[in-house]
């Protein structure tokens, strides 16, 4: 089975409105998919169809290789949930809930304790196996939420926003078993807001927007994709630019045409390809400050406090290591570097941007 | 002290909250509608219209005076006028009517002074219609009897003011109060005058109040308790994301809804054990007919409930709305059912609508069995009834039943 979840032109309305529109998306198989929208955007709606909570208006899809549409309990076999719309039974204890879910989805009788007591360390939450799950709190009702979801040991895992509101010690222990159920081969499917965990994750990332499927990549790809955008604008620009500025120039006067030469190399400098970094030097003075800001391949150079500076460099492999090799032959101490490449979450803006700006849904 | 914008604020969002729940507002004004239409025009507290049978087994115009006097009164309606007093027993036996007033055959012979014996033949199992039905008709042959006894002195050629100050001799229930009175010139002016010898025979004996309650009180505790409980069962699991936990599971619909009409049986049963067993206890209610086809009964009614519980709940989302909902529904149901209200003193369209109601046919086999200790053969109908209802329920329940969370 190459592909984990496939949809098929997957349609959702409420009402008048469209959730999920025409939806074409595929899911590869034992790989981390991030699933990400603005508010909104269709991607619960889609993921409750995708679990069989919600059947589609039209179109179909398939998940772990079985029609949602025919054979909705295979794919529920095939599943697992940790939810955001879905609760554990606050009146039983965890324990209690776990044992249910594992009946409901057919755990040999013989397995479940082991099974439970494996997840349940593995989650932190033993020690709470026999407290009623309306005494825990959020956190501890996501963790055993996660024990319930993962008992009957699904292909795929849909997790909805499932770091949301967490502790950061709880947030990585849940980020450690998804890489945990990657290794053993399932796939996951992960709906967050949180960039830095889609980043950190996952192999491929989509977008949905308005209901329809905006971005679809590997997290690199879609930030190179969006170096690459940016470099198009910029030359596209100067290229727009250069051919006017020519055309005039032809039946121009020398002083007229030293005045639009001015004006083109102004507009090289405004739309050349840059590359910013932000560096932290411990023991920064005026004269290595000076070093830099006089480097060849330094457009722009801003002293901030705390020794951090922030330099506009030209765009080329070698920039970087100039800078690095300036500020080490002139004895600064370096305690924090970083480029400023587009991060997921500029490309999520941008996605989301400018699918709203087209008035598409 | 009272912040007065903050105030308006949640006044405004209360009444927005209810106006965009428009299942819920339909509700919540119809509701009031439907119990101030049940009360002004069913229930203004008088009993009228109560199905009767005369057993007529003379003629003449003391009979034809005393039928006409029985049909003036609002109290009855006269559904048949027969000449054989088993059949209109029978009549009453088998439900069709509350009672029979059988005149006797000699019931037109003015000459005579032989007591004339009335028999009021009455469903004693209906408490309500009992109460009202005794007195009134006792009332009634009273003033025949002093009628006749006065137009008997008249022939006879003696002052009818000496007869009727006397007391009136009326025979009611098993009890005889046949006075001794003075005799005139041979003739003896009580037979005269209380010429009518009124009995009432009570076809199921003496039953109390709380006897006539209990089945009809049983009816409804299962009625609340299962549409109630279906409301948090499935709508407040629903809201809260728990259903949607199991559904979420390989499971049919069939097996969730199927574990929590279970669950709902032995709950309604179990409380229908303690309920009678208290009755008993305390009350001395006394079951006439059979213990397991009255439990047996109550299993049925729960089911049928918890399939109308299940029917509306599948639909909804949130447990506030199904409340509201159930609310037009069960309340006037408890008072169309003849629980309280005789079903057949109502007026035509109440009448009409009890017997679109389940809780009609719960309550009328309950009756049948706990008090006239009715068997299966007499209740037959009730259960095809409640049973096409119950499947009825269940049916749509199943099939509108909304799986999306």
């Amino acid at each position: 089975m190459k592909y984990a979840v496939e949809t098929f032109d997957l349609t959702k309305n409420y009402g008048d409105f469209t959730a999920v529109d025409k939806l074409k998306m595929k899911v590869r198989n034992k790989s981390i998919f991030g699933f990400l929208g603005p508010n909104g955007a269709g991607k619960t709606t889609t993921v409750k169809v995708l679990t069989c909570l919600a059947l589609p208006t039209s179109g179909t899809a398939t998940v772990a290789g079985h029609d949602i549409l025919e054979n909705p309990n295979e794919v529920r076999q095939k599943i697992g949930m940790i939810p955001q719309m879905v609760s554990l039974y606050g009146d039983l204890t965890v324990k209690e809930n776990i044992h249910l879910c594992a009946d409901f989805y057919g755990v040999p009788e013989d397995l479940i304790e082991s099974r439970a007591d494996e997840l349940m360390e593995m989650m932190d939450i033993k020690y709470a196996e026999n407290r009623y799950v309306s005494q825990l709190s959020g956190g501890m009702k996501q963790k055993a939420s996660v024990v319930a979801s993962l008992i009957h040991q699904p292909d795929i895992l849909f997790m909805d926003e499932p770091t949301i509101g967490l502790d950061p010690t709880t947030k990585r222990i849940l980020w450690n078993l998804v890489e945990e159920l990657h290794s053993e081969g399932r796939t996951i499917i992960l709906c967050s807001h949180d960039m830095y965990e889609v980043e950190l994750l996952c192999d491929d990332v989509g977008i949905i927007n308005n209901g329809v499927l905006a971005a679809f990549d590997t997290p690199q790809a879609l930030k190179d994709a969006m170096i690459n955008e940016q470099k198009n604008i910029k030359n596209s620009k100067r290229s727009n630019i250069a051919k006017i500025v020519e055309e005039i120039q032809k039946e121009a006067t020398p002083e007229e045409s030293a005045a639009y030469d001015k004006i083109t190399d102004h507009v090289e400098e405004e739309n050349r390809d840059t590359r910013q970094l932000s560096v932290i030097i411990s023991n920064l003075n005026d004269e290595l400050f000076d070093q830099l800001k006089n480097l060849s391949i330094t457009y722009n150079i801003t002293k901030e406090s705390s020794g951090r500076i922030t330099l506009d460099l030209l765009d080329s492999d070698e920039s970087v290591t100039e800078v690095i090799s300036t500020i080490i032959m002139n004895n600064g101490i370096i305690t924090s570097i970083s480029t400023k490449d587009p991060s997921l979450e500029d490309v999520f803006v941008k996605v989301t941007a400018k699918k709203d700006e087209s008035g598409e849904s | 002290m009272v912040e007065t914008k903050k105030l308006k604020w949640i006044f405004k969002k209360d009444i927005m909250v209810l106006w965009r729940h428009k299942p819920r507002l339909i509700s919540y004004l119809l509701f009031p509608i439907i119990m101030i239409t049940l009360f002004g025009y069913g229930f203004g507290g008088t009993v009228t219209d109560i199905p009767v049978v005369i057993v007529s087994q003379s003629s003449g115009p003391v009979t034809d005076a005393t039928i006409n006097a029985i049909k003036s009164e609002s109290l009855y309606d006269v559904t048949d006028i027969i000449n054989d007093p088993n059949q209109g027993r029978q009549m009453v036996l088998n439900g069709q009517d509350k009672a029979a007033i059988i005149l006797p055959s000699n019931y037109d012979d003015t000459q005579s002074t032989t007591p004339k014996n009335v028999i009021l033949d009455i469903d004693s199992s209906d408490e309500i219609v009992s109460s009202a039905l005794i007195p009134t008709t006792q009332a009634l042959f009273s003033q025949l009897s002093n009628q006749i006894g006065v137009q008997q002195l008249q022939a006879s050629g003696l002052t009818p003011s000496a007869a009727t100050s006397s007391t009136i001799n009326v025979q009611s229930g098993n009890q005889s109060n046949i006075l001794s009175n003075p005799t005139t010139s041979g003739i003896n002016f009580q037979n005269i005058v209380n010429s009518i010898n009124f009995q009432v025979n009570k076809l199921y004996g003496d039953i109390s109040y709380i006897d006539f309650l209990v089945p009809g009180v049983l009816a409804l505790v299962i009625l609340f308790s299962c549409m109630f409980g279906m409301g948090e069962s499935i709508a407040g699991e629903r809201e809260r994301g728990e259903l949607a936990r199991l559904f979420m599971t390989p499971t049919s619909i069939a097996t969730v809804v199927g574990g929590k009409i279970l669950s709902k049986l032995v709950q309604e049963t179990g409380r229908a054990i303690l309920l009678i067993a208290v009755a008993i206890g305390l009350f001395g209610i006394v079951i006439a007919g059979s213990m397991l086809l009255t439990l047996l009964l109550l299993v049925l009614v729960a089911l049928c409930f918890v399939g109308l519980g299940m029917m509306i709940s599948a639909r909804v989302s949130t447990q506030a709305d199904y409340q509201q909902i159930i609310q037009p529904i069960t309340l006037p149901m408890m008072f169309l059912s003849g629980v309280f209200f005789p079903v057949e003193t109502m007026p035509w369209i109440f009448q009409k609508l009890a017997y679109i109601i389940p809780l009609t046919y719960a309550n009328d086999a309950l009756r049948a069995v706990m008090l006239k200790g009715a068997g299966l053969g007499a209740i037959w109908l009730d259960i095809v009834v409640l049973l096409g209802f119950t499947a009825l329920f269940f049916g749509l329940g199943i099939r509108g039943f909304n799986r999306d969370v």
